[in-house]
Formats: structure tokens, C-alpha cells, sequence
């Protein structure tokens, strides 16, 4: 059977070079066919600013908390409750679910071991994956795509929506030599854009028929890669795209990118890790508690994600979604109603593989002896740890100590995924 | 080699010594490649291509009619090239030729905002320099008192027109009040913009001069874009400069920087000096959106890397080293040696700590985004300081971003056999290199109270303890180092001949390099006579960077440049935004990096955009394209007029066909254009955006 599939793959992708009359579902079915059956996905979701975990995640079960919050706290009798110890915020009810049906797990207390309080550096040490390196060219994400297990792509063919990141730019997380592609608006993928009009689909031919016929082999394989993708993408009719019935995405850029990454991964265009971003956590003045800047932002981070989860439906099984964010935010409020920039925060872990319904990692607690430096919370699980696991376990990724040169998270993974 | 083909390349060459065309039968014979030459006919072009952003129309023959070599000569002597044309373009960009500190207090930063706001800092008296910061601090309060009513996103200032529409869904009433009064000034202040843009200019400016911040702000939030633009319409450079300061003063900086580097890609006539300026940015590279780098850069790249971009390399080095842009970029401005003055006494309790903390509240005192507690390594101390209950401020130490980087960034290399101790060693030689008054745009200073004491030993050698003497004999030493030598040869090679070099040009640029005590202009001279760079494998072997890709479009079609914010944001989508490249490795210059499915459709779009006249503040010369070609009587002659202009004629047969058959599409010849002059130009915008497009001209 695989035999045969690899065939048919081969041979209708000699049959894209030189025509431009291929019709779309066969270019669609040859990558469903690489990546679909069996092939695991990943999201990862980036919280820009350094959110703050301890009202998010909030350990309610802990009187230190509303002693160092008098005025942020999370009152108890508003909290979510998870386990009796931590609870979710009350703007964040749209994870209820998720965590009841045992497919979100909560690491509390990760981040990353490197002590930089700037937004700057913290974010570049963990999109690189290497805190405290400065000059590491690629992502984590771009290495763990390049030292991926090969089976699949023996029959040389890779989808270029792979790896996708939502955004006008390709964030660090994914900047490497493997291709990955920025995607700002899915229904803007092409050439000549809306601008063009009619004569659109005939500049778009002409520039395929350049390239194809190019004797340059560096922009002729690109060139025939770019105009596949341009047509599978049409092919899936991103315009007309409708949720899957009470998927409400929240209005906002967060909720547009999971909706596209959502069309993505259900037109079947081979994605297989996908990246999004959300702004505005860095909240030093009145942060607010279950109202305020804080209850907003969870709220529209909790609703887009559930969301999605609702949109991509039995996709889920095969998918694993993780958020992180550069750092937490003091265990004491401010004088100004906020919080400053911590150190440990909170990642969630959302997907069919994962062993949900439990808070993982050793919870160092708020006494102030447990402190870091005195004032943030502790990091007792790396946020390395977590990805290494995601990528090992379900991704089937063998060669961690590439993706983070110098760390083996091996021996503590958590145990979160099956 | 064996005897008979040995032979024939004795006669080859006896043929080559007596004949003219002997360039042409070396060429033809195979495996004698590297002394192969390129044609002559595509020699100019070939340099054009290498040693500018791009021909513009009428340059191959300007550079024949001088002589190819002589016209190197002349790019590697910057001075003697004018280039007023340039500076009289680049006049009304003020903040070019400002010194950091007065750059600070026109176009203050935040900080600096929040502290005249709240008292800490004196308002100046300049009645312009006033207004700016009249302007910043409402906006500032008007945040503040945002983020205290809770609703909405803290975001950027005008953005309450789209908080109201996304936000009325869960509005309580009293927000509903709120907005309910915000759409009535909102209406009123769209009354006050109407008026306001049917003004002459200098009325308008005077009357925006004279309104209350609140005012002023509601003015321009109730504008749409397009119509902010037109605010701005008729204005002189200055008045212009006045009002973006005072909506965004650090933008004002960014900008005019933004906008010379494009300005002086295109139009200076000083071409190879602006490459190399590029190049060496790039060597050095800083990210211009860290912090205190918002207002560094501009001087960093104007007294630092300018200056010294045909000159001697260490003098660029020992530049860089103390420019505060650096200092600030990789972090050794708050290195401190742990056994200096600052790291004994810092670290341990308050006896005699005034001098560290005199040297904190520089850094401290307008709350620099960088605390005191953030150093890097010592977690084993913080632990335990933590641990013991001690006030939370960990002992402040080395930090080696810098020293890391100078040696496998800047000198080195990667592989230039240098190790972790090493890195150690130059960290500690380099403490007290900082910089005084960051925040304030201050320079460079050497605080002994940093510098750790001691001897140190770098590469094997010992650095006797010598103050701030030590950096400058360690940093001479980096640059004359062979490593170096080689490192800089390789990727100069890379930048002007292949993504491969050989490595046998590599070695004579190095021996160049070692021999002239770095001399770059030499080692260019090595580089630019070698067969290497003539060889027929190194003609079009470079696919171009975006910035090399859309400047050359530029220059190519003879291009007016009004905005050039445009190309700017169209490098922005093609993933090279100018001084945003956030790691210290700078962007790559290998094909690999540039050619993917999403740049690829982006280069599409911008080269349709600029052909067809779409890209805003940009406009084609359509004259300069058909110049001096007969007027194409069809599209035949057409598309080889265009391929002419834009290729020099050197166009695959694949490309010229499909240009030639898309020309028949009937889409693209509506009935509704009945002018034959509007048929031809719309034609010709086709053309030029599909040879913009093609595969040849994303090479160099």
C-alpha cells in the first residue's frame, strides 16, 4: 500500500513541473497523502510581554498569594477550582472543558532557567531555544523540523505549509534552514493580491511558467514549490471558510491567526507545526484581577483557543498545542496595581496525546524563602523540558540534544503525553 | 595532468600571448575554468552587479566609456567621487547629523518622558522642543488614565476607534456612557479635521501648532490614514519632522535612519562605499529596536562603521568596541569584574557600597529597562542570598555576551581557536568599557571601578593588568590575528564573489589582509583583480538579498524615490527590515536564507507593485526604460527594449517567450483603454513587473 501511494506521489508531482493545468485537488491529494494517515502536529503559541501566571493559573490553595496581592488577587470565591490548590481565572471558563475531558494539562512554575529580566532577551533565549546564547542563528522549532525523522519525506516531497507561522514576519521560533512560511492573511497568498484583478491568475501562470522552465536549480525548485502551495491553498477555498459549528473565535488578532492555522490544518495541507502570537501581558499598572487588563487578555487568549480546539475536531487527537511566555511577573504586586518582571510562569499543554486534568512540575511555593532572588517564583521545570517532551514523545523527534544543544531534558520529562 | 594536455595549455597560452581574443579560447577550454573570464561584452555589468545595489539606466555605458578597472579605482577612493546629489536629498532628514544627547532631548524616549511627567527631569524651553514634550505627555497620561479605567488594551495612542468597535459586545454602562461621549468629540473633532485639511499649508500648520494636546490628538484620531497623509501635504521637511515628532518622537529617528539607508542606496553616486557600509553593519550588526539602540544607532552607523568602511580594519573594530550602541546591544556596558571595586561591593551587604550604587543610579535613575539583579550566570549566589532572606539584590558580575561574540562574530570566527576560557579572559578585560548616562544618550566611558583587576591571559598570552589599555591591546591582537585575517577574506569573498569561495582566493585576500595590517581597501583591490571574481562561474552566482533585490529594481528602472517608507515596509515583508535583524550573526547572505515559497511571492508582488506605479511615493521612469530604444512598434520589440534596459539584454528564451505570451491575454488588454499611449504604458508596466519578476534578475 505504501508502495503504491509513493507512486502515485512521484508521479504526480513530475506531472506539476511544466503545466500549469494540474488540476488542484490531485496537487492536494499528493500532500494529503505525505502528511495525512498517522502525522502528528504541533502548535505553539507564544504569550508576548511575560504573562502572569500567578493570576492566571492562580494557587488559590495558598494564603501567601492574597498576602503579597491585596488588591490583584484572584478572590477564592472566584477562582475556578482545579485541584484545590490552583484554579483557573474566571475569564479563563472556556478551558474548564478542556481540562474536565482530561486533554489540558498545566505546567506551573516553567520558564526558562536564564535570570534576564529583559522582554528582549528572555523572548530571544526561548524562541532560540538556547538561554544564554546570544548568537544562535535558527529556532528551536526550525531544528526540530530539521532533525525530524525522515520517512515520510523518502519520497522527496514536502507540503509548504509544513511549517507556518501566522504573522508578517517568521518569528524567531521558526527562523532556520529548514522552510518554514509567514503567513499574515490566508486569503492574500498569491501573486498580484486582490490589486491586480482580473489580470491575476495570468501573471500568476506566466511567473509559474518562468520559473519552471528556469535552468537555475536554486529558484526552480522554490519557483514550483512556491506555485503548488499557491494552488493548494486556492484549492481550499480560504475565503469561503465557515467554523465548525460553536467554534466562536473571539474578535482580535489572536483569534484570526488560530482561525487560519484551524483552515490550515483542515483544508489538509500537510501543516504540520504551526505558530501564533499574542500580545500586550506586560501589565505593570493596574494589571485589574477578575475584571481589568488581565481578565480581558485571558478571556480572549481562553475563548480563541478553546475555539480552535472546538474548529479542528477530531484533528485534535493528532495534535498537541503548548503555550509559553518569556518570563513571569513578581509574586508581589506593585505600587502601581501590577506586577514587574518575575521569573517561573505557567504553560499549558492542550492535545488528544496528552494525559490532561493535572497540574505537572514541583510547585516551589510563594513562602518567601522559596523565592527567587528573593521575589518571583521559582523555575522547577525547564521550559525546555516541556517542548522536549512534546517533540519526543509526540513527534516522535530523536535527536533533542540538537534542538537544545547542551540540555537533555530526557531524564525529566514529566510524563504529560501517552 | 598528463603530458599532452599539459602541452596543449602551453600552446593555449603562446595562443593567448599572441592573440586579442585571448579570453574567448580560454574560455572554451574546459578544465581550465578558474582562468576562464568572464565576457567582455557582461565585464561592466559584472561589477556594476558586484560592487553597487544594481546598474541604473545609462551606467554600463558610463563605466565602458571610463574603463572598466579604472572605474574600480575610482569606487574604492569614495572621496574623490561628488556626492551632493545625495546629501542635498538626505538635507531635510535633521536627526543624521545630530549628536545622541540632543537627539535624546528633541526626540525624547519614554523614559525620559515619564520623567518630566512626573518631575524628575525639567521640560526644555525650546518652544518646539516643548511642544514635542507637551504632546508625549498627555498621550503618556492619556494611556495611564486608560489603563485605569481597565477597559480596553494598554496599546498604542489612535488606537480607540478600533478598542470601541471590538470592545462594545461586554461593555458595562458606565463604559457605554464613556463611549457614548467619545463618538460626540469624535464628531466634533472630525469637524475640526475637515477645516483643518482645507487650510493652505502653512495656515494648517500654525493652526495644529496651536492647539491643546487633547485637541490636537482627537484631531488626528479622528482622521483616517490616508487623510493623515494629507495633513502633512505642502509642508517644508521641518514642519513635517515637528508634528511626527510630536506624535512619535523615537519614530522621527528610526525613520530618517530607515530612509537615508535607502535614500543613499539608490542615489549615491559613492556606490561601493555604501555596499561596504552595508556590509560591515551587518558584520557588526546591533538591533535598533533594543532600547537605548532606538536612539544609538544613527550615530553608530554614521561615526562608527561609515568612517572606516574602506579603511583599516581594527580602527573599525576599536570603533565598534566603544560605541555605545554595542556596548548597550551584547550588554558589556553592566559587565562588572566580580573582584572590582563595584563587584566586592555590590555584591556584600552596605559597607562601602556608595561608589557601586553611584555607579547603579546611572543606569538606575530614569529606571533603565536593564535591573541591577539582571546579570547573568552567578544562580548559585542569587540562590543562596535568596535563601538566606537577604534584600533581593544579587551580587551584579560578568556578563560575556560581547566577549563571545567579538571573537566568533567579529574577528575570529567560529573555528578560530579560541576556547570558553578565552571568552572568559576578554570578558574581563573588557569590564569597565560602558557607557555613561545610557539612557541620556551618553558615550563611551572606561570605569575603573568595574574593571577587574589583575592579569588576564588571552589566546596564550598574558595581558598584564593595565586599566583600559588591556581591551585596546587585546582587540589590536584580534585583528591582526591569521584567523581573522582569514575570516574576514572568506566572507568578504562571500559577499562579492559566491556563496562558496574558492579557497584558494580566500588565502591571497588573507596574505593581503596580514601583509597591509588589515587594510580593507587592499584587500578589496586583491579581491576585485583576481580571475576568481572574472570567472564565468561567478557571473549572476549571487541570488540578492531583499534590500539588494528591491534597490536594484529601484535603480534599474530609473525610479523616484518620494517615499521611501514604502520600500522600506516591502523589506519588512520580505523578511529583511532594515537594522531589525535581532541576533548579533546579522542577516545571511547565502542564497538558502532568501529563497523560500513566501519571499518568492513577495519579490512577485513587489516587482508587479513597482512596474505597474501601485507602490505609494514611488514612481517608475517609464522614459528611462524605452530611452534611446526606437519606439516599439510591437510587442516583440517591446519586451526586448525592456529586457535591454532591465537585464541588459541577458534574458532566457523561456522567460522572453512566456513575457511574450502573456502580453496576448485579454485580460490585461481591456477594450475600455482605447489610447494607444495608455495601451502601451499599461503594457510596459506588465513587462517590466514579470522581468522584475523573473528568475534572472533575482541574481547579481
Amino acid at each position: 500500500m505504501a508502495v503504491t501511494r509513493r507512486v502515485f506521489l512521484k508521479n504526480s508531482a513530475l506531472a506539476v513541473v511544466g503545466t500549469t493545468a494540474i488540476p488542484s485537488f490531485l496537487t492536494r491529494a499528493a500532500f494529503a497523502d505525505v502528511n495525512g494517515g498517522g502525522k502528528k502536529r504541533m502548535v505553539v503559541l507564544f504569550q508576548r510581554g511575560a504573562a502572569d501566571g500567578l493570576n492566571i493559573v492562580v494557587p488559590h490553595g495558598e494564603p501567601t498569594y492574597y498576602q503579597m496581592r491585596p488588591t490583584i488577587a484572584i478572590p477564592r470565591a472566584s477562582v475556578i477550582d482545579l485541584d484545590g490548590l490552583f484554579g483557573l481565572h474566571p475569564s479563563m471558563a472556556a478551558f474548564k472543558p478542556l481540562w474536565d475531558s482530561k486533554q489540558l494539562a498545566i505546567i506551573h512554575a516553567s520558564g526558562s532557567p536564564d535570570n534576564s529580566r529583559s522582554h528582549f532577551d528572555a523572548q530571544d533565549y526561548m524562541e532560540s531555544g538556547t538561554p544564554g546564547v546570544k548568537s544562535t542563528e535558527d529556532g528551536w522549532l526550525n531544528r526540530a523540523l530539521q532533525t525530524e525523522v525522515q520517512h515520510h519525506e523518502s519520497a522527496n516531497k514536502v507540503s509548504p505549509f509544513k511549517a507556518v507561522a501566522l504573522g508578517t514576519a517568521l518569528p524567531r521560533t521558526l527562523a532556520g534552514s529548514y522552510p518554514a512560511v509567514a503567513i499574515s492573511n490566508i486569503n492574500e497568498f498569491g501573486v498580484g493580491g486582490r490589486a491586480a484583478g482580473p489580470a491575476a491568475g495570468g501573471l500568476s501562470n506566466s511567473f509559474e511558467s518562468m520559473y519552471a522552465q528556469s535552468v537555475d536549480s536554486v529558484l526552480h525548485g522554490t519557483g514550483q514549490e512556491t506555485f503548488e502551495a499557491v494552488k493548494m491553498l486556492k484549492s481550499a477555498d480560504p475565503a469561503r471558510y465557515t467554523p465548525a459549528a460553536g467554534a466562536n473565535y473571539p474578535r482580535g488578532r489572536f483569534g484570526d491567526s488560530l482561525r487560519q492555522v484551524a483552515q490550515l490544518l483542515k483544508a489538509d495541507l500537510g501543516v504540520e507545526v504551526a505558530f501564533a502570537d499574542i500580545g500586550g501581558w506586560d501589565h505593570h499598572v493596574n494589571e485589574g484581577s477578575t475584571q481589568g487588563q488581565i481578565a480581558n487578555l485571558t478571556r480572549e487568549f481562553s475563548q480563541a483557543i478553546a475555539a480552535f480546539w472546538t474548529d479542528i475536531g477530531d484533528l485534535g487527537a493528532d495534535t498537541v498545542l503548548v503555550t509559553m511566555s518569556e518570563f513571569g511577573r513578581t509574586a508581589r504586586e506593585n505600587g502601581s496595581r501590577g506586577t514587574d518582571h518575575g521569573h517561573a510562569n505557567v504553560m499549558f499543554v492542550l492535545g488528544g496525546p496528552v494525559k490532561g486534568g493535572k497540574v505537572y512540575g514541583r510547585w516551589p511555593g510563594l513562602d518567601s524563602r522559596h523565592l527567587y532572588e528573593g521575589r518571583d517564583l521559582e523555575v522547577t521545570t525547564d521550559f525546555r523540558t516541556v517542548l522536549g517532551e512534546g517533540l519526543s514523545r509526540h513527534m516522535g523527534n530523536r535527536q533533542l540534544a540538537t534542538v537544545f544543544p547542551g540540555f537533555s531534558p530526557e531524564s525529566k520529562l514529566l510524563n504529560f503525553i501517552r | 595532468m598528463t603530458e599532452r594536455s599539459r602541452r596543449t595549455t602551453v600552446v593555449l597560452i603562446t595562443l593567448a600571448l599572441l592573440s586579442g581574443s585571448a579570453s574567448l579560447l580560454l574560455a572554451k577550454s574546459k578544465g581550465k575554468k578558474s582562468e576562464a573570464q568572464i565576457d567582455d561584452s557582461k565585464r561592466a555589468l559584472h561589477a556594476l552587479n558586484r560592487l553597487t545595489f544594481g546598474p541604473r539606466p545609462g551606467d554600463i555605458e558610463k563605466v565602458n566609456a571610463m574603463g572598466v578597472d579604472k572605474w574600480i579605482d575610482l569606487q574604492l577612493s569614495p572621496e574623490k567621487i561628488n556626492d551632493s546629489a545625495v546629501e542635498a536629498r538626505l538635507e531635510p532628514f535633521r536627526t543624521l547629523k545630530m549628536d545622541t544627547r540632543t537627539m535624546v532631548q528633541n526626540f525624547p524616549p519614554p523614559k525620559v518622558i515619564k520623567a518630566v511627567a512626573d518631575g524628575r527631569l525639567r521640560m526644555p524651553s525650546d518652544p518646539k522642543e516643548s511642544a514635542v514634550y507637551e504632546a508625549q505627555i498627555d498621550a503618556y497620561k492619556n494611556r495611564a488614565e486608560r489603563k485605569a479605567q481597565g477597559d480596553g488594551k494598554p496599546g498604542a495612542p489612535g488606537d480607540d476607534i478600533a478598542d470601541a468597535a471590538t470592545g462594545e459586545m461586554n461593555m458595562s454602562p458606565e463604559a457605554k456612557e464613556r463611549s457614548l461621549q467619545q463618538q460626540q468629540s469624535r464628531n466634533y473633532a472630525q469637524a475640526e479635521a475637515d477645516t483643518l485639511l482645507k487650510k493652505s499649508p502653512q495656515d494648517r500648520f500654525s493652526a495644529i501648532m496651536k492647539m491643546t494636546p487633547e485637541d490636537r490628538r482627537a484631531t488626528v484620531q479622528a482622521l483616517r490614514p490616508e487623510e493623515r497623509e494629507k495633513l502633512f501635504e505642502g509642508l517644508s521637511p521641518e514642519q513635517r519632522e515637528q508634528l511626527q515628532a510630536m506624535a512619535n518622537p523615537q519614530g522621527v529617528i528610526s525613520n530618517e535612519l530607515v530612509q537615508s539607508k535607502l535614500l543613499r542606496a539608490v542615489y549615491s553616486e559613492r556606490q561601493l562605499d555604501e555596499v561596504m557600509t552595508d556590509f560591515w553593519f551587518n558584520h557588526f550588526n546591533v538591533f535598533a529596536q533594543k532600547g537605548a539602540d532606538r536612539f544609538l544607532t544613527t550615530s553608530y552607523e554614521r561615526d562608527a562603521i561609515r568612517p572606516h568602511a574602506l579603511g583599516k580594519f581594527k580602527d573599525l573594530l576599536m570603533a565598534t568596541a566603544t560605541h555605545p550602541a554595542m556596548l548597550f546591544y551584547l550588554d558589556n556596558f553592566e559587565s562588572v569584574g566580580p573582584n572590582s571595586q563595584a563587584g566586592l561591593n555590590g555584591g556584600r551587604g552596605n559597607r562601602g557600597n556608595n561608589q557601586a550604587r553611584r555607579h547603579e543610579t546611572l543606569f538606575q535613575r530614569l529606571g533603565i529597562t536593564k535591573r541591577p539583579n539582571n546579570r547573568r550566570p552567578q544562580r548559585s549566589d542569587s540562590n543562596t542570598m535568596a535563601k538566606a532572606g537577604a534584600a533581593p539584590r544579587p551580587k551584579r558580575g560578568l556578563n560575556e555576551n560581547y566577549a563571545r561574540e567579538l571573537m566568533e562574530l567579529h574577528t575570529l570566527g567560529v573555528d578560530g581557536g579560541y576556547t570558553q576560557k578565552d571568552i572568559i579572559e576578554v570578558a574581563k578585560v573588557l569590564t569597565g568599557w560602558t557607557i555613561k548616562q545610557p539612557q541620556l544618550g551618553g558615550d563611551y566611558e572606561f570605569n575603573e571601578r568595574l574593571h577587574e583587576p589583575g592579569d588576564k591571559n588571552v589566546l596564550g598570552q598574558r595581558i598584564k593588568e593595565d586599566g583600559e589599555k588591556e581591551g585596546k591591546k587585546v582587540l589590536e591582537m584580534l585583528a591582526k590575528h591569521p584567523s581573522t585575517a582569514k575570516f574576514i577574506s572568506r566572507k568578504l569573498a562571500m559577499r562579492f564573489v559566491s556563496d562558496t569561495p574558492p579557497e584558494a582566493l580566500v588565502d591571497r585576500m588573507a596574505a593581503t589582509y596580514l601583509k597591509s595590517d588589515g587594510d580593507i581597501k587592499e584587500v578589496l583591490r586583491t579581491l576585485f583583480k583576481s580571475p576568481e571574481f572574472w570567472s564565468p562561474d561567478a557571473y549572476r552566482a549571487k541570488v540578492k538579498t531583499p534590500l539588494e533585490f528591491v534597490v536594484s529594481a529601484v535603480r534599474v528602472t530609473g525610479t523616484d524615490v518620494n517615499n521611501s517608507q514604502t520600500l522600506a515596509q516591502a523589506l519588512q515583508r520580505l523578511g529583511m527590515p532594515l537594522y531589525g535583524m535581532q541576533p548579533p550573526t546579522g542577516y545571511s547572505m547565502k542564497a538558502e536564507a532568501w529563497v523560500n515559497t513566501a519571499a518568492l511571492l513577495n519579490r512577485m508582488n513587489f516587482a508587479l507593485g513597482l512596474a505597474s506605479g501601485k507602490l505609494r511615493g514611488i514612481n517608475i521612469n517609464k522614459d528611462a526604460i524605452l530611452k534611446d530604444a526606437p519606439p516599439p512598434t510591437d510587442a516583440d520589440s517591446e519586451v526586448a527594449v525592456v529586457a535591454n534596459a532591465l537585464l541588459a539584454g541577458d534574458i532566457s528564451q523561456q522567460t522572453r517567450a512566456t513575457i511574450r505570451k502573456q502580453l496576448d491575454d485579454p485580460a490585461l488588454n481591456p477594450r475600455s483603454i482605447k489610447d494607444s499611449e495608455r495601451l502601451r504604458d499599461s503594457q510596459l508596466g506588465i513587462i517590466a513587473g514579470l522581468v522584475l519578476g523573473s528568475p534572472e534578475f533575482q541574481r547579481r
